[in-house]
């Protein structure tokens, strides 16, 4: 069945359940069984009994901060270090170092699909870029590593973006935005439905000129539709269909090895869920997603230095697709256990000819099974204890096990202490690379040549956690100590030829990070956190692709502050404060600390029966500071933003 | 008859005790089903406490009423709506409870027949009294003073008396209304915009077992708790509810037949239970953060009302 076909028959079946009508009340509403609705998966774990530290960054959240981009949300989040560099597909996101210019030790959820690219050696750059801001209901940020719950990439820790409900945008919603640097964006959604089905179509461009010093101009376009089915009250369906598309300038003025070009970057996918509540204490999810990817980037290389007065083609263009299916029980035993387990199917395949050296596709098939039982021995007490095992066609087998315990001391105040074990294995990128330039059938040079000997890396991650609900003094804080033990490191080796990919030597993360809400005064909300990282990487020598070393800044805080104003007037004040730290997209020594101050006023306005809201943002209000690459820097930026709901 | 009767107490569980000849109550029944058993139970059980052996109380259904003619029993009552129209048709001359019903079933009973709720046909309603709700509201979430609701053609008419008493408790209505032709999204996304609490009132245009998953699941995407009518919804995902059971309606409409049966007569406007059950939804509070115990609440409750 084609896309617009089953879109069809969908709307007839919405059409249909809205012609049911009720009967006259009668004591049968009183006296009748209902169906469960909030069964045992769609009531979530409370912050406080959660096998980990989350960062909750609400829609409320996401619009006061001024934000473009999720990337650049995620610097309120301690431990996170962005760049809004385009040079790596997209603005970059990672948490307690990105170590070079792709980060993938993290894993990104968008409603429950996995969006790091299996082409970009499983980095999240694009799949930050997968909705919207405006649609995003909440971003959920699990901090620490937590493969046991979602997989390899969650190596280090969870971004998980959560759309909004079909069902909360139905009407029509319109958004421009123009300002300094060539800001120019505009979206537009349209939400209709029934009470049985509900239905959300986004168009939006994010455009602008980019860093300063780079040819950073850049247009991401994305449309993403959502559908929300609930033919009954046991199950629910949920259909998903979107793309993306990224262009950004790259390369240098008079440089051959990197000239000035256009890259192309574009993603696609199709997502179904079915939940069905089996019962009360049991529900079963089933997932299916399918995802393509493709990127050109291709420019001519002159073999003048040769001698030979012809070039060739410097390619890194591909495609790749992935297939993913899942069916996950959740099953609360008792009041004091619950259970959910569950298997995923993933197929990955890469298909690039300048990338692998054939026209194969180089598929991995990852089979894993996962499970978590969530235990309360004591009403003051949760275990949760899970397991993922996982099994990679090309990397073996691996299990990646968690135990944390929570404890609630007093009403409102939670210690959490626990350990977990992950494994990331190396992307097909990183095994099977062979970049190779030919001239006339003649081979010229082979410049990466994975061995295949690189092994998968694992992290023991060992974390202390205070969670303090003060409601008297409205403050909320969340503390993790934290000790990560990083072994068999994959890193590209730089001092062979052709380059390779090999385990270095073994290192440890290990520091201290706070968040901080508080609400002093009617209308304002403080948001502060700092995270203290200590790494103890040892010097690689001359020859790593990229510092290691300070791949997190020592010292890194964050403050927001909002606040209400008469006149439907909201304010916002947000510091950044980053220590030293290895620039991205640089080596060792392009280290530099920074800070960055965005300020924001919006006014909510009523036009006729239309709600709007007009806001201005400035970025960075002082001097323009080093962002990916030291030649590189983001300047200040103004920008006005007109929403309206129509 | 004699047959039949046999039957009517084998249905009741009464086999054992002498065949009725003369009923001084006849209940009939909407249905047969496990409420409407519980409620005729209760009610016979506190009429044999009260002095009225079981002999002389006769347990029918609506459907089997026609051929019942010739029964003369000083009070008739009725469980449930189709019950209440039947014996509403009928033009009595005996005085009739209705019970087991919401208030809106009663009243179009009346309207049936064009008559005025009085001693001669009165009722016992599943409602629950509007300020029994707010105490409740005030008991279990004493953070919450904006309180949305859904008014549908069958709840309209209380909001008057609700946005008076919620005024005088110091909570503040947001209210939407959902006509016949109205969709129920604009309404519902009002009605939980920057409220503490979903109140349900029944209304079957609002909440039926089609609605129920999207109201609930806006509601708790929103966080904001249902206070519900019924242990089902709450079983479903409302936070709480306060209702009456079928025996404590069995056992109130029991207690009102004595009195009549005692040569008084029956209320002019209709009644509400006196006695109510406290549901919560201990996952639901759990994930909202909130420790609710059923038993306190309800005792809190009762003791307001100056009950034992």
């Amino acid at each position: 069945m084609n896309r617009s076909r089953l879109l069809i028959v969908l709307l007839g079946w919405n059409g249909l359940a809205a012609a049911q009508t009720p009967a006259a009340l009668s004591e049968k509403d009183f006296l009748t069984d209902m169906p469960v609705v909030l069964s045992v998966s769609r009531l979530p774990q409370r912050l406080d009994e959660a096998p980990g530290a989350v960062t909750v960054i609400d829609r409320d959240m996401i619009r006061l901060s001024g934000a473009r981009d999720v990337a650049d949300l995620l610097r309120l989040v301690p431990g996170f270090q962005t760049s809004m560099a385009f040079e790596a597909v997209g603005p970059q996101a990672s948490y307690h170092g990105a170590f070079g210019g792709l980060s993938n030790r993290i894993q990104v959820l968008v409603d429950g699909r996995t969006v790091y690219s299996p082409y970009f050696i499983g980095s999240v750059e694009g799949g930050l870029q997968t909705v919207a801001l405006e649609d995003i209901e909440r971003i959920e940020v699990l901090r620490g590593s937590n493969s046991a719950a979602y997989g390899a990439r969650a190596f280090l820790g969870v971004v998980n973006i959560v759309t909004r409900d079909s069902a909360d945008t139905v009407g029509t919603q319109v958004t421009v935005r123009a300002g300094e640097n060539g800001i120019r964006d505009a979206g537009a959604r349209i939400g209709w439905g029934s009470e049985s089905s509900t239905f959300r179509l986004s168009f939006d461009r994010r455009a602008d000129d980019g860093l300063q010093g780079s040819n950073g101009h850049n247009q991401v376009d994305r449309v993403n539709f959502r559908a929300d089915l609930r033919p009954n009250a046991a199950d629910e369906i949920q259909l998903r269909a979107g793309t993306l598309g990224i262009t950004a300038g790259k390369g240098f003025p008079g440089n051959i090895d990197d000239p000035l070009r256009d890259a192309r970057y574009g993603t696609g996918y199709l997502q179904f869920d079915w939940r069905r509540a089996l019962a009360a204490d049991q529900d079963l999810a089933f997932a299916y997603s399918h995802t393509e990817e493709s990127f050109q980037d291709k420019f001519p290389y002159s073999l003048a230095p040769l001698g030979i007065n012809d070039s060739i083609d410097v390619d890194t263009s591909g495609r790749a697709s992935s297939d993913n299916l899942s069916l996950q029980h959740t099953w609360r035993q008792s009041p004091s256990l619950r259970l959910v387990w569950g298997g995923e199917l993933r197929r990955e395949g890469i298909t690039s000819k300048p990338v692998y050296n054939t026209d194969a596709t180089l598929i991995t098939d990852f089979t894993r099974l996962f499970g978590n039982i969530e235990w309360r021995p004591a009403a003051d007490l949760v275990v949760n204890a899970g397991a993922m095992a996982e099994n990679s066609s090309v990397n073996g087998s691996s299990v990646s096990p968690r135990l944390m315990l929570n404890w609630h001391l007093a009403d409102g105040q939670t210690l959490r202490v626990g350990a977990s074990k992950a494994n990331r294995p190396p992307s097909t990128y990183e095994k099977s690379a062979d970049v190779r330039y030919y001239w006339n059938g003649q081979l010229l040079a082979i410049t990466m040549q994975s061995s295949g000997t690189v092994q998968p890396e694992t992290v023991l991650s060992s974390e202390l956690g205070y969670l303090g609900v003060f409601p008297s003094l409205r403050l909320n804080l969340d503390v993790r100590v934290f000790h990560e033990r990083i072994n068999s490191f994959i890193r590209q080796l730089n001092a062979t030829v052709p380059k390779d990919y090999g385990n270095s030597g073994d290192f440890s993360l290990q520091g201290l990070e706070y968040e901080l809400k508080w609400q002093p005064w009617t209308g304002a909300q403080f948001r502060l956190s700092q995270a203290y990282i200590h790494s103890s990487v040892p010097d690689l020598g001359p020859h790593t692709d990229s510092g290691l070393a300070l791949a997190a800044p020592r010292l890194a805080s964050t403050i927001a502050y909002v606040q209400k104003l008469p006149g439907s007037l909201d304010f916002t004040l947000l510091h950044q404060d980053s220590g030293t730290m290895t620039l991205q997209g640089a080596g060792r020594d392009d280290q530099f600390a920074f800070t960055r101050t965005d300020v924001r006023l919006a006014k909510a306005l009523r036009l006729g029966s239309k709600r709007a809201e007009l806001a201005l943002v400035v970025q960075n209000l002082a001097s323009p500071y080093p962002d990916y690459a030291p030649s590189f820097a983001f300047q200040r930026r103004a920008f006005v933003t007109l929403q309206i709901e129509i | 008859m004699h047959l039949r009767c046999l039957i009517f107490s084998v249905w009741l569980g009464l086999i054992g005790g002498p065949v009725v000849t003369a009923a001084t109550v006849v209940v009939v029944s909407s249905e047969r089903s496990a409420a409407y058993l519980e409620a005729a139970e209760a009610l016979v059980g506190e009429l044999e406490k009260g002095g009225l052996p079981r002999q002389e109380v006769l347990h029918i259904s609506a459907a089997e009423w026609s051929a019942s003619g010739s029964l003369t029993p000083k009070l008739w009552v009725a469980l449930g709506a189709q019950a209440a129209d039947t014996l509403a048709r009928a033009q009595l001359r005996t005085p009739v409870l209705v019970t087991l019903l919401p208030r809106v079933s009663f009243e179009r009973s009346l309207r049936l027949i064009g008559r005025k709720s009085s001693p001669r046909f009165s009722a016992l309603c599943l409602d629950q009294p509007l300020g029994r709700q707010l105490d409740l509201i005030r008991l279990a979430l004493p953070e919450a003073h904006r309180i949305g609701v859904l008014w549908g053609p069958e709840t309209k008419g209380q909001a008057p008396a609700l946005k008076a008493a919620a005024m005088a408790k110091g909570l503040e209505l947001v209210e939407a209304d959902v006509g016949h032709d109205e969709a129920l999204f604009p309404a519902l996304k009002y009605a939980l915009d920057g409220t503490d609490l979903l109140l349900a009132l029944p209304d079957s245009r609002v909440y039926n077992s089609g609605s129920i998953q999207n109201i609930l699941l806006a509601s708790f995407r929103a966080r904001v708790p249902m206070l519900a009518f019924s242990p089902a919804y709450v079983r479903a995902g409302a936070l709480l509810a306060v209702y009456v059971t079928p025996a404590q309606i069995g056992r109130q409409a029991a207690t009102m037949a004595l009195t009549l049966l005692q040569g008084k007569s029956l209320p002019e406007t209709p009644a509400y239970s006196r006695d109510f059950e406290v549901a919560v939804n201990e996952h639901v509070a759990r994930s909202l953060g909130l420790t609710l115990d059923a038993h306190k609440v309800r005792q809190e409750l009762r003791r307001i009302e100056g009950l034992p």
